[in-house]
């Protein structure tokens, strides 16, 4: 997987985004998770969890993660979805989207 | 077209009229209503203008859902159907498809969702259903079971396993392969035209699979019914207000031996009872609508804890409603008779009972260290 980290004048860098989502997932799945583990094949993500977790990425970090953003791949490990976070909110943000 | 659904609400009622009762009887909603509902975006009021819709609240279509409830539950069903696949198509569908099919669910187009199957309810490992690529194509295999609405629709938005995840694709109903069976005589909601359908083969253009595919299963499964939810939360207040109409309006009418019904204490435990149902299913409702409105993370499990409520308060009530009726209202067709059938069934659908307490009771276990 590439990372395309182009993190530009945001004041979120990627360790920031990191950081909020490991806390978030320790304090909601009571378990401490690594960046790069596997939330889905380590059965440690409920079906109802993941719905939460894509409204809370949304909520949390100013982004609409809609269509082919949905691909489980970007949601498998903490620093996917940090990788996720950061691309959209980099194309969103220069997007005046109606 | 109406600003908002609540202003739809009169003219609705006029479109429905009496009909509901022989509606239940003969197991059938003529089609030509549906088309009109859906043509004037009220069957998924919820999808934004820039697309076609009213760009309801969750509030907004909420209590527009409760009337329509109200009247007839079979209705609410093919509502809560169509709704479904437009919340589902604008979560996972690429920027064609979004336009696309949103356009057609809010022009008279109708759509049809297939979860479960004959090893998969709420068990998602169990599904068969699978999309397969064939060149620039997919092939769709499998089948579901009791498709609400699927008896109506124009398409069906089935939800299949796709390569070492999911896709929920959107199929049309003449496709070559497919075979829509009628459920014959089904206990509630008679006339949602719930069916059992077969995919034997089904090619399908790469247009039709909502946003390339490759999602998670549990996550297209929980959008889905997550709105499902909502709207039957939404659909049992409706019977509830149905309910506890008829009852009092029953009760305050008919004598028996020189007194009105509603001068028995004990008739009259019945009508605060329902009441007390209405009015906390209505806040429960309005709370996991908020927090759906709010975008919040709270309104997935607000929506279990909704539907859960409401449904089995509707169930409830709806015994009770029958009890104040007794003979009055102990023949199909009748609104407390619809009433007791339709709430049972929504003690099953989108999560039973069962399947919902256990959601609810591993949220509690969560909240503890």
């Amino acid at each position: 997987m590439t990372v395309d980290q182009d993190t530009g004048t945001q004041a979120l860098d990627a360790p920031a985004i990191e950081q909020a989502l490991l806390a978030f997932l320790a304090e909601q799945i009571k378990t401490e998770v690594g960046p790069e583990e596997d939330l889905f094949g380590s059965g440690l993500v409920s079906s109802m969890f993941a719905m939460q977790l894509v409204v809370h990425l949304e909520e949390t970090f100013d982004i609409a993660i809609i269509g082919p953003e949905l691909k489980l791949e970007n949601f498998r490990t903490v620093s996917a979805m940090t990788a996720l976070v950061l691309r959209l909110r980099e194309q969103q943000g220069s997007e005046s989207d109606a | 077209m109406p600003e908002s659904p609540l202003a739809a609400r009169a003219a609705v009622g006029d479109l429905v009229g009496a009909q509901p009762a022989a509606w239940d009887l003969a197991g059938e909603l003529p089609i030509a209503l549906l088309r009109k509902l859906g043509a004037q975006g009220l069957l998924c009021a919820e999808v934004p203008q820039s697309f076609g819709g009213l760009g309801a609240t969750g509030q907004d279509n909420g209590e527009f859902t409760a009337y329509v409830g109200s009247l007839d539950s079979s209705l609410r069903s093919i509502m809560t159907s169509q709704g479904i696949a437009a919340a589902a198509v604008r979560r996972f569908g690429d920027r064609e498809q979004r336009k696309r099919y949103l356009a057609e669910l809010t022009s008279g187009k109708l759509a049809a969702v297939g979860f479960s199957e004959p090893g998969a309810g709420s068990e998602l490992a169990g599904m068969g259903t699978r999309l397969t690529a064939d060149g620039e194509e997919f092939i769709l295999t499998g089948r579901k079971m009791w498709v609400t609405g699927a008896g109506y629709a124009d398409y069906l938005m089935i939800v299949a396993l796709h390569e070492d995840a999911a896709a929920a694709v959107m199929v049309p109903t003449d496709s070559a392969g497919l075979r829509i069976e009628k459920i014959p005589d089904p206990l509630g909601c008679r006339a949602a035209g719930h069916c059992d359908v077969y995919f034997d083969d089904v090619r399908l253009p790469a247009s039709a699979v909502l946003g390339g595919g490759g999602q998670s299963l549990p996550l297209l499964f929980t959008t889905a019914l997550s709105y499902g939810r909502m709207s039957i939360a939404w659909g049992c207040v409706g019977i509830l207000r149905a309910c506890l109409q008829t009852a009092a309006a029953h009760a305050k009418k008919r004598a028996q031996a020189g007194k009105v019904l509603a001068d028995h204490q004990l008739v009259q435990r019945h009508l605060a009872e329902l009441l007390v149902a209405e009015r906390s299913a209505t806040a429960v409702c309005e709370q996991a609508s908020r927090a759906w409105d709010a975008n919040s993370a709270e309104m997935v499990v607000s929506a279990v804890l909704a539907k859960h409520f409401a449904a089995g308060s509707a169930a409830r009530a709806a015994g009770s409603a029958v009890q104040v009726l007794a003979s009055a209202g102990a023949q199909d067709g009748h609104v407390v008779a619809r009433a007791f059938r339709d709430a049972k069934c929504m003690e099953l659908i989108e999560g039973t009972n069962e399947i919902c307490q256990l959601v609810l009771a591993q949220h509690a276990l969560s909240s503890v260290n």
